[in-house]
């Protein structure tokens, strides 16, 4: 079969491009009050937005990609059938799908303090830089825009950038790991498996079931577009600290632990190429697989963080396809770093924002958050959640093996909780463009 | 659920019954049930069904096993040939998992529906999948003897217990 030829010139860059490393950024959310208003605003916008094309030369290190709700482009006066067609996850709204996303008790949508669709996010500006130079002259793109623009309001703005460390705010080096699309450019890395079908994270292209991705109204509207669910992600560092502290009484037997959580060691190595002790060097070796080398987790526990949110080959005999559950994650942390040592909270607000890329956002970021973040059974664990970041109502344990014996782990605390959520949709640069000649 | 229901030592073991989360069917614990009922094509579509489910039921198990998550399942014919009903038991979510089942088990679905179930395609149409789910009728009463047990538990906890077995034989 031939290999897909994405247009890159007109797919908004973070689709396909990794951020900066070290990484400078802000989500700016916007409400809409006015059509013809909003319309101007990405009109000016418009030549500033980045592509994946720009994104291989790129003129300077620094980006604007714009994103909306569904109330946004329901406030954009698209016409009613084109919204109906839009998937539900879409058309609810995260917030409404709290309880099958598990975000309930500290993570319901009450203690949100990021705007979702139904409470203002109507539009949102991604800009993302590598030096803070470069992301305030982009912000200042922003700020132009909107001059003397009256219909349209911004309403939160989150910084984002790398703590010092260079890891996020655990202690864990992140974003190693992350598949490859078919017709993204380059070749894909030793362990990066076999390139993913385009369709699975951009619209208009076949997908991992053999047809072609779509999205309502006419092609040139959705086409290179796709969906971000958007997750704010608060981090309770002292509770993580304190909790590897009762569990382990050594700083190695501290690490260990962290190590098996997650299924690497904080340095990035995988527990499957150094199950016993931590080998940096290792960190960005990803050729590593569970079915034939660990069916049992004994290297890398069933559980753990990484065998949930991309279990690679362990899943090959049961129901699940693991290629109709790909997601490819843009993290960035916020928020001041909680100083090494610190065991209690400061009150500061820290933590990690997730961009997921899904073009089916129910099949993708929803089936992994529903099924392998928070439930055990696809591991034969019954309701067991993922030991970081899992919900805690339905089972707050942990298993892991050791020696002499396995280790179970109960009471495990919340370390994480949903400070926002939404599903968006990004459409491709034709597409913008159609949203404000359509009716404008 | 309407109706009240009067405590007694009875009711002491009664099982949380809840909705699916998302989709239809009743679940307790991991165990879900969901029943669909067709149109069988009244051109031939009960003949056709007979001269196929031999075949289907031979093939079950296999299909069954690559899907792993099943406990039972049932289809007959009801309303003398004029509709079908399908019936069956699983672990977890139904609407997440559509596509993962598709892809696991179509040719077996395939090889039994076209021409009988009125509106059946293919397991791999778009508008199949549609009337399927939209024929999906949620059960009044569910009842499971171990809402706890997956299929993969049970398979896991039938191999310990035949090593534990095993190893007495041995030992004695």
């Amino acid at each position: 079969m031939l290999q897909a030829k994405l247009e890159l010139h007109d797919i908004q860059g973070t689709v396909l491009r990794n951020r900066p490393m070290p990484y400078f950024g802000a989500y700016l959310l916007f409400r809409i009050h006015n059509a013809t208003a909003a319309r101007n605003l990405i009109r000016r916008l418009l030549p500033h937005i980045t592509s994946a094309a720009d994104w291989e030369h790129p003129a300077e290190n620094a980006w604007i990609n714009i994103v909306f709700s569904y109330e946004g482009l329901r406030r954009m006066e698209l016409p009613a059938e084109i919204l109906a067609g839009f998937p539900i996850e879409f058309r609810q709204g995260m917030a409404a799908r709290a309880a099958f996303l598990g975000d309930v008790g500290e993570s319901a949508p009450d203690w949100w303090d990021l705007p979702h669709g139904q409470n203002g996010f109507h539009i949102g500006l991604l800009v993302m830089a590598g030096s803070t130079a470069l992301r305030d002259e982009k912000l200042a793109i922003g700020h132009a825009a909107m001059a003397g623009i009256e219909g349209v309001s911004l309403i939160a703005r989150l910084d984002v950038g790398v703590p010092p460390t260079l890891r996020e705010h655990f202690g864990y080096r992140d974003g190693l790991s992350r598949p490859f699309i078919e017709g993204e450019g380059g070749i894909p890395a030793a362990g990066q498996g076999v390139p993913v079908k385009a369709g699975e994270f951009v619209l208009g292209y076949e997908n991992e079931l053999g047809q072609i991705s779509t999205g309502p109204g006419p092609e040139i509207f959705w086409k290179n577009g796709t969906y971000l669910s958007i997750r704010k992600i608060r981090q309770k560092v002292a509770a993580f600290r304190n909790f590897l502290q009762q569990q382990a009484a050594s700083a190695d037997a501290q690490e260990k632990l962290a190590a098996r959580m997650m299924g690497r060691w904080r340095s990035g190595c995988p527990l499957s190429l150094s199950p016993d002790k931590d080998d940096p060097s290792l960190a960005e070796t990803n050729t590593f697989n569970y079915y034939d080398d660990d069916p049992d987790g004994k290297k890398t526990p069933l559980g753990c963080h990484i065998r949930r949110v991309n279990p690679r080959d362990a899943l090959k005999d049961t129901i699940t396809d693991a290629r109709l559950h790909k997601l490819v994650r843009r993290g960035a942390a916020y928020g001041p770093l909680l100083p090494e040592g610190v065991m209690e909270e400061d009150g500061k607000d820290r933590g990690i924002v997730i961009a997921f890329v899904n073009a089916h956002p129910g099949r993708q970021f929803e089936f992994v958050q529903s099924q392998w973040v928070n439930d055990g059974d696809f591991i034969s664990q019954g309701s067991r959640t993922d030991p970081i970041v899992g919900r805690r109502d339905h089972a707050d344990d942990f298993i892991y093996p050791e020696k002499p014996f396995r280790r179970h782990i109960t009471g495990l605390p919340d370390f994480t909780v949903t400070r926002g959520g939404e599903h968006v949709f990004l459409p491709g640069l034709r597409g913008l463009r159609w949203i404000i000649e359509m009716s404008g | 659920m309407s109706g009240k229901v009067i405590q007694n030592e009875r009711t002491a073991l009664a099982q949380n019954v809840i909705n699916q989360p998302d989709g239809p069917g009743k679940r307790i614990g991991k165990r879900s049930e969901l029943a669909l009922i067709g149109q069988v094509n009244p051109d031939g579509g009960a003949e056709l069904f007979r001269s196929r489910i031999a075949q289907f039921q031979a093939e079950a198990a296999y299909w069954e096993t690559r899907v792993g998550t099943v406990h039972d399942f049932r289809i007959t014919l009801i309303d003398n040939d004029t509709r079908l009903l399908f019936m069956i038991t699983y672990d977890g979510d139904f609407k997440p998992y559509v596509q993962d089942i598709i892809e696991q088990a179509h040719p077996w679905f395939d090889a039994i529906f076209p021409g009988i179930w009125v509106g059946y395609k293919s397991a791999h149409d778009a508008a199949t999948i549609q009337m399927v789910v939209d024929s999906a009728l949620t059960a009044d009463f569910l009842y499971v003897a171990h809402p706890d047990l997956s299929v993969h538990d049970i398979s896991k906890m039938k191999k310990l217990s035949k090593a534990v077995n095993d190893l007495f034989d041995a030992a004695s």
